[in-house]
């Protein structure tokens, strides 16, 4: 974490319009396809009981739809309710779903992955601003202070392949990209150095497996890292046992990942989880030229090869 | 060619993960030519080097491994087919992993080993063996291992420590 | 599993020499689980064999590790040992503590510590082996034979007079291939058509045989004693029931200057045709792309003179499947062409030879149709320019083989004899004529071949002469032929009426798309990959398919058919059995915790992994997971590596054995 003093704009980066606007169209949306009868819930998001917050809801009849919103505390990944491990939902037949750029990267991936059908979902897409950070102020409106790190360097912003799309985008200026100056600032420190500070973060880890429950891509039934013939990462919540089940993480999104940063998020003891996945997703750029999420691919960079792929670490 | 051999202060624990087509002929022919190597090696075979699943590389440094030796057969050569080209993708972005923790990846070594190739298995071993002596031992997954304090909470008072020391 | 034996050999001095086995046996006997040690002075010795069985009968062991020499020496002897002794022939491991431990090393104590770590090692590992039973599979005893030249032929009569069912596939109208093509044959000058076609003819009267012509594949699945295959015949537009091969089509199509491309285009051929007297089926195609009623509409002629009213313009491709057990690929050769270079190939074409612009430089499949009594000029060795009668011909050997500059650097094997028998043809009919030939070396392996290359020269007075030819050019009717003699060192000029140029061995275009469907390898030449190039000459990696003739590689008619027969002994050793048994080393899914992501699927090199739908009782779809089809499954737990549950597990090397062994160092 870069604790340096810097100073943060409170301008707000949307203004109130657009986030009436993008929710006016999401419930109009929602009601419409409810009514028709075309899909059997909307997942998207609700005003949370304290301002500044959302949370998110599957709205099964037009009233409970009419509630639907979108704000800058509109943080959760909905792809995660239509995954594998959230059955009840996924039972309940054709759905729609508010998706950010995010989320449809993630469920995009689903789609690869075939833990999704296309015509089993209906989606309707975000022109995304962005989202608030962890710890942001949520009595400031959305700005350069408390927008979330991962949407600073959002690529996705403008929906693609979506069923709709909510609201136009707002002229958004260029964020200071800290992430990938803190990506930086690790790649160039010595290995120790490095150890250091993922041992320092990951010692501090309680193995909550939050960062597990959120991820949309964590929908194996049996996770290996609970697996005890044989056990593969210790379960206790030591430094050895945290230091495996992270970087086992790191190489089982690899690829995969299309960096929503939830788990990041949701860490109750503030590790940087993004930065690791950032760091493989870059690394499978520049080895591969894949980016996992921009459209549902058959395959990742990691189930398929070229006769021709780099091996220069190979002797 | 028999040496005077060298008594050293460290003798690392080399560990190999090995396909059996290839490198484990390979290091069979190494044998029957009866060629020398440094005993640091242990040999864990596996069908093709397209199961070998990065956690097994993670799980041998936890487990007491001061290096790692993945070795297969030469892109082209699988037994499998692709199981090698798979597993090459998957090592190249596992050591990246690695080396983004802060793993020293002089101490994972990956290569292609024919069955014909025993001198070359002796080299791999021999250069792998040498130059983790002379790193030393591995001692930051020691360290984790025997690191107890989780959620910076540290024993700080005496009581504590005892309390603890007689678990 | 708790009663494990260990077994420490000493490889008469081999491995005691520098391991106290003693020591490995005693500090084994300390080990969890393990009831019984001793060390024996030949563990693999008919006497060390019955040690191990008694030690298990008497201390009721569960679980053996031999500690001896590399389980690719003696795996097999033990596991068999061990079955006979009532254990499960998997649940007996080798600890390699001779190839990987005492012959690499020399240090006594450093040597005995590995020996002891490695015993542990295995030790670990079978207390968590499983019992694994052989794995069958039925076989379906029908084979499918692709490709109707000589090879193909011989595989189907072979496997067909056994009592098989084979499906026998050719691309071209007729069965036949190049040898339906050729002259006469070395090293005896017998016929070549007098010898096929009887063989040609068998294989249509064969009762086992089904015989697809003017066909290709269109789709392979399935795996060894188990393909299904997707046959494409290509409308013939003539009736094949109805058609009674008068031929009076032919002879009334209106038009008849289509190049036959079986006379290598010397001579023309209607657009309903037969490619050549003696084709079998003698049923007629019509060759869509130049009749006239397709091209306008209009002329219907051989519909209107066909008695029997085979004739059927509407008729369209049909797919027939078919069920085989097992695949013999013979699709054969084709020759280079000197050309320009086509685009994306790496095989450049002959600019110094006029790029095959010059109509008196011919490739050596043209001489034979110009030597065949059955060819265009009925036998008569004429130039194709003015149809004069040549007096000097000059052969040219190893066009485009061995240049390696060409993009080709193997030897097409054929051509020194094909060229030693064109020089006695060709003297046989033109006896005033010279036939002259340039080579490199000539290479005349086998019986009765050289003999018969000695004969063009010295009884047919070819001369031959050391070197290469640089350029060829028209001047007047002449080519000329500029050339160098290495033995004398001088340039060579020789002034041809015909220049016969033996082209390179290649394989037949669509070899790679083939190789695709059918999921074989082939090389950078498009040539089939043999599973190993001097064990398993004639099969695939790929279990169930086989292979015969040139496109494995260039191969003279003897050596095709010598092959071809082999792959069909080889489908009949497979047909031997109803079931098939294998080595039981294959993935399995974990259903309960698959979640369906068909990662493996992926990854999978065998296409051994399918989806499996999950219903309840009532039929309800619970979920869909991966299902790996043991017939196919090759072995090699890239799966396993990739699923991220680790929901799919290859039997033998399943994670609790590796992490076992990985966690007793």
């Amino acid at each position: 974490m870069n604790k340096t003093a810097r100073k943060y704009e409170s301008a707000a980066l949307a203004d109130e319009g657009y986030w009436t606007s993008v929710s006016q169209a999401i419930r109009q949306e929602a009601v419409r396809l409810l009514e028709q009868g075309a899909v059997a819930g909307v997942v998207g998001y609700i005003a949370g009981r304290r301002t500044g917050t959302a949370m998110p809801v599957v709205a099964a009849t037009p009233d409970q739809a009419k509630e639907l919103i979108f704000s800058p505390a509109c943080v959760n990944n909905l792809a995660l309710y239509l995954t594998k491990a959230k059955k009840e939902v996924r039972a309940k037949g054709k759905l729609a779903i508010v998706a950010k750029g995010c989320d449809l990267r993630a469920l995009a991936g689903l789609l690869g992955e075939s833990q999704l059908k296309r015509e089993d979902v209906y989606i309707i897409g975000i022109a995304c601003a962005g989202v608030y950070g962890a710890h942001a102020d949520r009595s400031q409106p959305l700005c350069d202070a408390t927008i979330a790190r991962k949407c600073r360097e959002c690529t996705v912003r403008e929906p693609t392949d979506t069923d709709l799309v909510a609201g136009t985008l707002p002229a958004l200026p260029a964020l200071e990209p800290l992430e990938a100056q803190e990506l930086a600032r690790l790649e160039a420190m010595t290995p120790q150095e490095r150890w250091a500070f993922w041992k320092e973060h990951f010692s501090r880890c309680i193995r909550c497996l939050a960062c597990r429950q959120i991820c949309p891509f964590c929908f194996c039934e049996q996770c290996l890292c609970d697996r005890n013939r044989p056990q593969s990462v210790e379960t206790t919540p030591r430094p050895a046992g945290n230091t495996a089940w992270h970087i086992v993480r790191a190489m089982h999104l690899a690829g995969r990942c299309g960096g929503c940063a939830e788990c990041e998020r949701v860490c109750p003891m503030d590790i940087p989880l993004n930065l690791l996945n950032r760091k493989m997703a870059k690394e499978l750029k520049e080895l591969y030229d894949y980016e996992a999420g921009l459209t549902p691919q058959e395959k990742g960079p990691l189930t398929e090869y070229k006769e021709d792929d780099d091996e220069s670490f190979i002797k | 060619m028999h040496t005077d051999k060298v008594k050293h202060d460290f003798e690392p624990k080399i560990v190999a993960l090995v396909c059996t087509w290839c490198t484990y002929a390979g290091a069979d022919l190494a044998g029957t030519s009866r060629m020398q190597y440094p005993p640091n090696v242990r040999v864990v075979k596996f069908p093709c080097t397209g199961r070998i699943d990065p956690v097994f590389i993670l799980r041998a440094f936890q487990k007491g491994a001061d290096g790692v030796l993945v070795s297969g057969c030469h892109p082209g050569d699988c037994h499998y087919m692709a199981g090698n080209f798979h597993a090459r993708r998957r090592f190249a972005a596992f050591r990246k992993l690695l080396e983004f923790v802060g793993v020293d990846l002089s101490r994972l070594q990956f290569s292609w080993v024919s069955a014909a190739e025993g001198g070359k298995w002796v080299e791999m071993v021999t250069e792998l063996t040498e130059r983790v002596r002379q790193l030393g031992p591995l001692t930051e997954f020691r360290e984790l291992e025997l690191a107890e304090q989780w959620s910076g909470a540290t024993l700080t008072t005496p009581e504590l420590k005892e309390a603890y020391q007689a678990i | 599993m708790s009663r494990i034996g260990v077994f420490v050999c000493h490889c008469g001095e081999n491995i005691s020499r520098t391991v106290d086995v003693e020591k490995v046996a005693a500090e084994a006997g300390r080990l969890f689980g393990v009831a019984y040690t001793c060390d024996y002075k030949y563990m693999c010795s008919d006497p060390g064999q019955n040690l191990l069985k008694k030690a298990v009968a008497e201390h009721k062991l569960e679980g053996i590790v031999v500690a001896a020499c590399s389980p690719r020496m003696h795996e097999k002897t033990f596991r068999n040992a061990a079955k006979a002794a009532g254990v499960n022939p998997f649940l007996c491991e080798m600890a390699n503590i001779r190839e990987h431990c005492s012959w690499v090393h020399e240090d006594r104590d450093e040597a005995t510590a590995k020996a002891i770590d490695i015993v542990t090692m295995m030790v670990e590992r079978v207390k968590r082996n499983k019992k694994l039973q052989p794995i069958t599979v039925p076989v379906t005893k029908k084979a499918l034979i692709i490709g109707g030249g000589i090879a193909g032929i011989q595989s189907a009569l072979d496997i067909a007079d056994s009592g098989h069912q084979v499906v026998l596939v050719e691309r071209e109208p007729s069965i036949g291939g190049h040898m339906a093509q050729l002259s006469e044959t070395f090293p005896t000058l017998d016929c070549s058509q007098c010898i096929m076609t009887p063989k040609m003819v068998d294989v249509v009267n064969h009762p086992n045989i089904t015989l697809h012509t003017y066909a290709e594949i269109e789709a392979v699945e399935g795996y060894i004693g188990n393909f299904q295959v997707k046959v494409r015949k290509k409308a013939r537009s003539v009736d094949m029931a109805k058609c009674t091969g008068c031929g009076v089509c032919m002879a009334k199509c209106p038009q008849k200057k289509i190049p036959n491309s079986f006379d290598k285009n010397l001579g023309f051929r209607p657009a309903i045709y037969v490619p050549f007297p003696q084709a079998v089926p003698n049923t007629p195609v019509i060759d869509r792309e130049n009749c006239t009623w397709f091209k306008t509409g209009k002329c219907g002629v051989c519909q209107k003179v066909c008695g029997p009213g085979a004739v059927d313009y509407t008729q369209e491709d049909e797919i027939v499947v078919e069920q085989v057990g097992a695949v013999v690929v013979a699709t054969g050769f084709q020759l280079y062409d000197i050309g320009p270079k086509p685009a994306g190939s790496a095989i450049e074409g002959y600019g110094e030879f006029g790029y095959g612009t010059i109509p008196d430089v011919i490739d050596g499949l043209t001489f034979e149709r110009l030597a065949s009594a059955s060819g265009p000029t009925g036998g008569k060795i004429v130039r194709p320019s003015d149809g004069a009668e040549p007096k000097s011909v000059v052969f040219v050997q190893c066009v485009g083989s061995r240049a390696r500059e060409k993009g080709i650097s193997y030897c097409s094997k054929i051509c020194c004899m094909y060229t030693a028998k064109h020089t006695m043809l060709y003297k046989h009919k033109v006896h005033d004529g010279q036939a002259y030939v340039f080579f490199m070396d000539a290479r005349t392996p086998g019986k009765g071949y050289d003999e018969f290359w000695r004969r063009s020269i010295e009884e047919e007075e070819a001369v031959y002469i050391r070197g290469m030819v640089s350029r060829l050019y028209q001047k007047g009717d002449k080519v000329v032929v500029m050339g160098s003699d290495v033995h004398i060192g001088v340039q060579v000029e020789i002034e041809a009426d015909l220049v016969v140029l033996a082209t390179a061995v290649q394989p037949r275009e669509g070899a790679d798309t083939l190789a695709q469907k059918l999921g074989i390898s082939y090389d950078k030449y498009h040539f089939y990959s043999e599973a190993h190039a001097k064990l398993r000459p004639v099969e695939c990696a790929t279990a169930g398919i086989y292979l015969a003739g040139a496109c494995q590689g260039p191969k003279d008619i003897p050596d095709t058919v010598s092959q071809a027969s082999a792959a069909a002994a080889k489908v009949m050793t497979l047909f031997a059995r109803n079931e098939l048994e294998r080595e039981p080393i294959v993935a399995k899914v974990n259903e309960r915790f698959c979640v369906g992501c068909l990662a493996c699927r992926k990854v999978c090199p065998y296409g051994a992994v399918e989806e499996k739908e999950i219903r309840d009782r009532s039929g309800n779809l619970i979920k869909v997971v991966a299902y790996v089809n043991p017939g196919v499954c090759g072995g090699c737990g890239t799966c396993q590596a990739t699923c991220p549950s680790k929901s799919v597990e290859l039997d033998g090397y399943t994670d609790e054995q590796i992490m076992a062994m990985i966690e007793a160092l």
